[in-house]
């Protein structure tokens, strides 16, 4: 399904981009590296839920992307004279973000597979690595190989190279999830038997996590399949050159060894502060500010959807009342589309296809999508709020001599206001539940944050649980704001 | 003051005016009155364009109001006001703001002006207490003349009555009606349509018998009331009479 709908993306973002950029994938001619000293940043697509390679902590009180991925990012950006920027996206949507111009490379530990290669250019493998099998510590005498796994339930994660691997185990019934931290409570919630993760990962959460157990299976790998490497759009040689002689004084000086290594002092660093006090305190101590970010973003995004949605759906409403030729079925065209398709995609499309023209900001997208996507539903919401007004109202206004305008702004409008506010109200509820969708693209909100603290914290329930609540705090405080409101209007 | 010229309308294929020329005088009372759907209401609404003419004009003071573009149009019914059987109040208004709203908005009175202007056309409706009070806590009675006093708050020239009495209680007509009378005698220029025909025969100074789109008889109330001619007058005025 995940993958249909990327195909799908990619499909429009092609369609789109084949009357704009025509020649920009084939011509190469150092325009590629030229391009990114030019800008002096290179820009790095990565999925930081995967411990060591891209994972977040704390560092000098500030929340970072660390992990070997980011060190050797760094290395390459110093070799060329650039800066670098990290852009924390969902795994699956990584590819797509860089043939969307979104990013300049992915380094996100991707195995270079037979199928990546067909849509991307990948580097030298910098990192050789093993596949493992994780289970739960109390199955650890029953499964030690490929062949006791037999028809049992295994996890992986949706577009990685493990869900391809996992067809190696005879009769499995396979589940395919976006988010590691889900699966891995799937596996200790019974809900899985065993999942099939990439080695140094696999190990890092198990050293975390005494109900977990992991050992190398004992998979047939393909020579591409056994290591991790950069990926790059197509063509962009120039660009995989350079980075090639970084990775190979890396190789040299054996510097991976040095930054796992460092890795790891993060990752216990974040153990270390979990430690001694009771457990929930710490928790809430150690990630508030992670919750809290991703609370502002939320709040951000749903405030300006809310704004920019009452405009537009303002608009729209009286373009659809309009009598004037064109006007009306454009404003309805426009409803049922947006009504007529997912917040997802949409939210997907003008990040991605934005992506091709100019740099827009995942966050400025998500909010243009969101505002787009509310516009729609506030327009047919104050339609009907404008015909529920008695039409003796507005013969009343014109009968004194007001314009059309003045007896919508000051007649009309203020009652259907009242009319619609329960409506509105739900809609505005919606929109902060539904701002969720744009951790799609990497922002930072409130449940993207979430994901983030399942992935550190090696905690799977509590987040939710904190999350939950923060959400209905939100949404509650909002009712009782709009019901103080509904109470000032009420003159009955 | 009002000219009406071969003045037609049709909603669909059924035609309600049929091609009425009429002319209303300045300090003229006239009363319209007439069996349910015979086209008053329709007629009285064509005076201030509030339904399109079909064909025909409507001359006021000079000026065809047909085929007028909007601005001048709409400046045109600040003095035309009018009153409707179902008061249409401005609910999410007060009283007082209901009289000063189109003075301000429509037409650029100050503020203050507009507000003093208000009070004392409350006062002179009865309802000087009521500055603040919102229609939904007024009876239909005072809705009416509130509703007459937001009419005059404009300064109209022409006063239109649509059934100004046909939506109330029986025991508020007369707190309407009286409020209306004493408008008549301070020479306002007004056209009635209403089914009191105790106010017609003392107030007016002609009446209009619309029938099946047409003014079939006018006259004098003296007239209409004690000797009409036309037999569909005869008919209507023995039913309500």
């Amino acid at each position: 399904m995940k993958k249909r709908l990327i195909g799908f993306i990619t499909l429009l973002l092609m369609l789109t981009g084949l009357g704009l950029a025509p020649d920009q994938a084939n011509a190469e001619d150092g325009s590629a590296l030229q391009r990114i000293q030019d800008a002096g940043v290179l820009v790095v697509g990565t999925s930081a839920d995967f411990p060591p390679f891209e994972f977040y902590a704390v560092v000098d009180g500030e929340r970072r992307v660390v992990g070997m991925d980011i060190m050797i990012a760094e290395q390459i950006a110093d070799d060329l004279g650039v800066e670098l920027q990290i852009q924390d996206i969902g795994f699956d949507s990584l590819l797509p973000a860089l043939e969307a111009r979104n990013v300049d490379v992915v380094i996100a530990g991707m195995t270079p597979t037979a199928e990546r290669r067909r849509s991307v250019d990948f580097s030298d493998i910098y990192f050789e690595t093993f596949q493992n099998l994780m289970v739960r510590a109390e199955d650890q005498e029953v499964f030690d190989s490929i062949e006791s796994l037999r028809g049992q339930r295994i996890g992986v994660q949706s577009g990685s190279l493990q869900e391809g691997l996992a067809e190696q185990i005879p009769d499995a019934e396979i589940m395919s999830l976006t988010d590691l931290s889900d699966l891995l409570l799937a596996l200790r919630t019974n809900r899985i038997d065993a999942m099939v993760m990439q080695g140094p990962n696999a190990e890092a959460h198990a050293g975390h996590d005494d109900s977990l157990h992991t050992f190398v299976g004992d998979f047939d790998l393909e020579d591409d399949d056994a290591g991790s490497a950069i990926a790059f759009r197509q063509g962009e040689d120039s660009l995989v050159e350079a980075v090639n002689e970084t990775l190979s004084y890396i190789a040299e000086e054996n510097l991976t060894e040095e930054f796992l290594a460092v890795a790891g002092e993060y990752m216990a660093q974040a153990e270390l502060d979990e430690e001694g006090e009771e457990i929930e305190e710490s928790f809430i101590s150690s990630y508030w500010e992670y919750f809290r970010d991703g609370t502002l973003i939320t709040l951000l995004i749903s405030a300006s959807a809310v704004f920019f949605g009452l405009v537009l759906g303002s608009l729209l409403a009286l373009m659809r009342l309009s009598n004037k030729f064109l006007i009306r079925p454009l404003a309805t065209a426009y409803i049922e589309f947006v009504r007529g398709t997912p917040l997802l995609i949409q939210v997907m499309f003008i990040y991605f296809a934005s992506g091709m023209l100019f740099n827009l900001p995942a966050l400025t997208a998500g909010i243009i999508a969101v505002s787009l996507n509310s516009g729609a539903y506030i327009a047919e919401i104050i339609r009907g709020g404008i015909n529920s007004v008695n039409t003796g109202q507005e013969e009343a206004s014109r009968s004194l001599g007001m314009s059309k305008k003045q007896a919508m702004r000051y007649i009309i409008f203020p009652q259907a206001l009242k009319n619609i506010w329960p409506a509105l109200g739900n809609e505005f509820i919606t929109i902060i539940k539904e701002s969720s969708i744009v951790s799609v693209i990497g922002v930072g909100e409130l449940i993207f944050q979430t994901r983030v603290v399942r992935s550190i914290s090696f905690q799977g329930i509590l987040p939710l649980f904190v999350t939950m609540l923060i959400y209905f705090a939100l949404t509650f405080s909002l009712t009782k704001l709009l019901n103080y409101y509904e109470g000032s209007m009420n003159h009955d | 003051m009002i000219k009406v010229n071969h003045l037609k309308k049709s909603f669909g294929k059924n035609e309600v005016l049929k091609d009425i020329n009429e002319e209303f005088n300045q300090g003229e009372v006239v009363v319209v009155i007439g069996p349910s759907g015979s086209g008053k209401s329709t007629f009285l609404r064509c005076l201030n364009l509030l339904e399109e003419p079909s064909d025909g004009e409507i001359v006021f003071e000079g000026t065809p109001l047909t085929g007028l573009k909007e601005k001048e149009l709409n400046q045109l019914r600040q003095k035309m006001g009018m009153v409707f059987q179902q008061f249409n109040l401005f609910p999410h208004k007060t009283a007082k703001e209901n009289l000063t709203i189109a003075p301000v908005k429509s037409k650029g009175v100050n503020v203050n002006e507009a507000n003093h202007k208000a009070s004392q056309l409350l006062q002179q409706v009865g309802l000087g207490d009521k500055e603040e009070a919102y229609p939904a806590n007024l009876s239909g009675g005072q809705q009416q003349r509130v509703a007459i006093a937001r009419a005059l708050a404009m300064k109209p020239d022409v006063m239109l009555f649509d059934e100004p009495t046909s939506a109330l209680d029986p025991e508020m007509v007369g707190e309407v009606l009286k409020v209306m009378k004493d408008l008549a005698q301070s020479g306002m220029t007004m056209v009635v349509v209403t089914h009191e025909m105790g106010f017609a025969r003392e107030v007016a100074d002609r009446v209009l018998f619309m029938d099946n789109g047409s003014i079939v008889e006018q006259g004098t109330p003296e007239e209409i009331f004690s000797n009409p001619k036309n037999e569909r007058t005869q008919d209507f005025l023995s039913k309500v009479l």
